[in-house]
């Protein structure tokens, strides 16, 4: 019984002046994955987040979430559709309570949106601090409320830009185990990360891109075997 | 019926001036950061500064075009200093305000204290025939120099430190700070620069037109035209679109009708804005 | 639940206490009031939009100008009474504003205000030329008359301020609100929440030049006339936002505050200090920025002296 990647890149070029960001990527995902991707810094990681979310629109190729063709779609569109993102520097709104941060996403009306954010507040153990402004909190705080705002948006599909970095481990441990719950519920993540411990220890696959080009892709055991793979490609 | 070789000059010589002007803004935007509203309230009291130097020493207007580049520069960086640096990190809307109400605080000044009377300089009477054309003296001198100025300030942004320093300022500020370029120091020494210009194109100016307190005003908004036209930090940008809007200007005042050319500045910036946001040049 | 109720008491008592001043005041009171209100409409409108999204609209003259002349020229030259020439300026201008909204807004930060007062400046010179003079009447100045009584107009005025307070009120606490306070925070962020910027920033937009619209009709009728340097002129749109900007930009009763306070130290000044009272104004702005940016409202706020909610 097949089914359908929940996400499919086909064949995406991304350029930036003659700088190839994106280079012909075609890429699966499955439903109810953890993927992580890998690359030195200039991959072109964060550029295909960007694509995926409508930030930056390919210059050719194909885009497919849910089967339907979201190339080129505004990025508010592709997140009501069910996907959502973090970013490398968080990007959450400072001048704004715990609770606006999360009210401000929620599709609906008044009360419902009200328990859903306390519900979700609950979850990631912020909810003593609601009524805080979001500048108040710490890093990795700010992370978990990121978090917290793309679960409001019921996303299926989940990308995570270096969720790991810059948090203390017993941090760390609560975000993966988090995200762990979450897949079982049925959500797929795709990971960028650097940390190598991460993605091994938390990912079932990965895919590597260096220069904007896939270089290999398939399950973490695999990829981790292909030492020679990346000390070639990643220089360590 | 002026032909359209005569009408090209003209336009130039308009040009040369208001690109003067035009690269001090985007010095100060492009670079430090701060869109400064009372730009034009420079170029006024450039033009009051050789006015009284003149009318009440006798002092050689050329001279005073010279003098004012340090005047101006050192009052442009102790307001730097004094006044503008604390809104660097701050919302762009205060910015904008602090210099309108500086604005607002200078040109009222002036009419208080030098009223509404219409100010010259006559220093430079008659007309000069070149190639078969006649054009003002005042205005072919203060053409030479505008370009005098503009020459220096290239050579200077060429090859001086501080100059390359700028220059990489305001090509990537992001690289330009991990670098330790963007200083305080840096800002208040370009805001500076800034301010010379205004100022020298004002005193260039009081030799052609008539001098009054509430002149600033068409200047700044050609001065934003033309940072718009030549994009926010780009300095060659700024000289070319100081020379395209006084020769828009020149043609539609002839063609068409002064009043008409008043609306060059602010079609200009809105077309710009629209089609093509970051400056017709690229740096 | 509780403490709901004395704003609102204290509010209505206000109006209805305004609402009699025609009654026993003089007129220098009763056309001071009107200035007041007018300006405090114009205040708050230009806080509805800039001081939630952030995007800081430099041309509020622009919506004033051209509502103002629309419902002018409408009871001058087509003796429309002033009941229906107001809201059609008002309707014109937001209508307008659609379109020069979604042309403008995509542009981000600076270079939207400045395009902003290039629309204001760029209109009042066109306005002064000869090509639109049927419309326009040329540069010349329109003085008409609309047949209404001092005291009309000031209820009319009063009741506008009093529904404009009420609409910022609404949004301020509500969820489009602050879907305004997010696009000001991070519109890229928050476009890839779901937020649809456009559609939100546009709406605020549009409101905002409605009641901006119809004040401007109102302020115009009670100048009994209108020329474009006027109409379109810097001073309309600096002056509500330092008004703004006096009483806490972005808090709901700020604006109101600010035109009050404003006008009020306006009318001294001007008495005592005439010839400098601009430079003196262009001084106090300054100030305003350096060290007061916050306004009353907002020091209020962090002082704790109010609480820190939206819908204030």
């Amino acid at each position: 019984m097949t089914r359908e990647p929940i996400l499919k890149i086909v064949d995406v070029v991304k350029k930036f002046g003659e700088v190839m960001a994106v280079d012909h990527c075609s890429i699966d995902f499955e439903r109810g994955s953890i993927t992580g991707l890998i690359g030195p810094n200039g991959a072109g990681k964060t550029t295909l987040f960007n694509l995926i979310t409508g930030v930056l629109q390919p210059d050719s190729g194909n885009i497919f979430f849910k089967g339907g063709d979201i190339t080129g779609k505004r990025p508010y569109e592709i997140a009501r559709r069910g996907v959502g993102r973090t970013y490398q520097l968080i990007r959450i709104f400072p001048k704004m309570t715990l609770l606006e941060n999360l009210i401000v996403v929620g599709k609906g009306k008044g009360e419902k949106a009200v328990e859903r954010a306390m519900d979700l507040l609950r979850l990631i153990k912020l909810i003593g601090k609601k009524e805080e402004y979001a500048s108040d909190l710490s890093f990795g705080q700010q992370k978990l409320l990121s978090l917290a705002q793309v679960l409001m948006l019921d996303a299926e599909l989940i990308l995570l830009d270096e969720p790991a970095a810059g948090i203390n481990p017993t941090l760390q441990n609560e975000l993966m185990d988090l995200i762990h719950q979450l897949n079982r519920d049925g959500k797929t993540f795709i990971i960028v990360e650097h940390d190598m411990n991460v993605i091994m220890g938390h990912c079932q696959n990965a895919v590597a891109l260096n220069y904007g080009q896939k270089i290999a892709e398939g399950p973490c055991s695999e990829i981790q075997k292909n030492e020679l793979l990346l000390e070639h490609y990643f220089g360590r | 019926m002026a032909s359209f070789i005569e009408i090209l000059i003209r336009g130039l010589m308009l040009g040369s001036v208001y690109a003067l002007v035009g690269m001090g803004l985007t010095l100060v935007w492009g670079v430090v950061g701060i869109v400064n509203i009372a730009h034009g309230e420079f170029v006024m009291l450039g033009a009051y500064f050789a006015f009284w130097a003149f009318s009440l020493i006798h002092f050689n207007p050329f001279l005073s075009i010279l003098i004012s580049i340090p005047v101006f520069f050192f009052a442009g960086m102790l307001i730097h200093r004094r006044i503008t640096e604390r809104l660097i990190k701050e919302h762009e809307l205060s910015a904008l305000i602090l210099t309108f109400g500086m604005s607002i605080l200078i040109w009222n000044l002036a009419q208080f204290f030098w009223t509404n009377t219409y100010r010259s300089v006559p220093y430079l009477t008659g007309n000069f025939p070149i190639l078969g054309l006649v054009f003002a003296k005042s205005k072919t001198v203060s053409f030479g120099l505008a370009v005098g100025i503009t020459a220096a300030l290239f050579f200077f942004l060429k090859y001086s430190k501080w100059g390359k320093a700028i220059r990489a300022t305001s090509q990537n500020s992001e690289v330009a700070l991990v670098c330790g370029i963007n200083t305080m120091k840096m800002r208040m020494l370009t805001f500076g620069m800034g301010i010379a210009l205004a100022g020298a194109a004002g005193a260039i100016v009081s030799l052609q037109w008539v001098i009054f307190p509430q002149m600033g005003g068409s200047y700044v908004s050609k001065a934003f035209a033309i940072v718009v036209l030549g994009g926010l930090g780009n300095i060659q940008g700024a000289l070319a679109g100081g020379l395209i809007i006084g020769i828009l200007e020149a043609v539609v005042t002839q063609y068409l009708s002064a009043k008409v050319a008043q609306i060059i500045p602010s079609v200009t910036i809105l077309v710009i804005l629209l089609l093509r946001p970051t400056g017709l040049f690229k740096k | 639940m509780k403490k709901k109720i004395p704003i609102w008491l204290g509010t209505v008592a206000l109006m209805v206490f305004l609402a009699m001043i025609p009654f026993f005041a003089s007129d220098y009171w009763i056309t001071l009031l009107v200035l007041i209100f007018i300006f405090a409409v114009y205040a708050s409108g230009w806080n509805l939009f800039s001081g939630l999204t952030g995007y800081t609209n430099f041309g509020l003259a622009w919506f004033i100008g051209v509502s103002g002349y629309v419902s002018s020229l409408l009871i001058a030259d087509y003796n429309l009474p002033w009941v229906f020439a107001w809201p059609v300026g008002a309707v014109f201008i937001s209508i307008v504003s659609i379109g020069v909204g979604y042309i403008l807004l995509r542009i981000r930060g600076v270079y939207f205000a400045i395009s902003m007062v290039a629309l204001a400046e760029g209109t009042r010179e066109l306005f002064g030329t000869e090509y639109l003079s049927p419309i326009t009447h040329g540069g010349k100045g329109v003085p008409f008359v609309a047949g209404i009584q001092l005291s009309t107009l000031y209820w009319a005025i009063l009741f506008i301020a009093f529904i404009s307070l009420l609409v910022c009120y609404k949004i301020a606490s509500s969820k489009f609100g602050l879907r305004l306070v997010a696009i000001r925070e991070d519109e890229q962020a928050a476009e890839t929440l779901g937020i649809h910027a456009t559609r939100d920033k546009i709406l605020a937009f549009i409101l905002s030049a409605f009641f901006v619209g119809l004040a401007g009709a109102i302020h115009f009728t009670y100048q009994n006339y209108i020329d474009p340097s006027f109409a379109f002129s810097i001073h309309l749109t600096l002056t509500p936002i330092v008004m703004a900007l006096f009483g806490g930009v972005g808090t709901v009763f700020g604006p109101f505050i600010g035109a009050t306070l404003f006008t009020l130290i306006h009318e001294v000044l001007w008495a005592e200090l005439t010839i400098l009272y601009m430079a003196i104004f262009g001084g106090i702005l300054m100030a305003l920025i350096l060290f007061f940016p916050q306004g009353l409202l907002g020091w209020m706020k962090e002082k704790g002296i109010l609480p820190r909610i939206r819908k204030i």
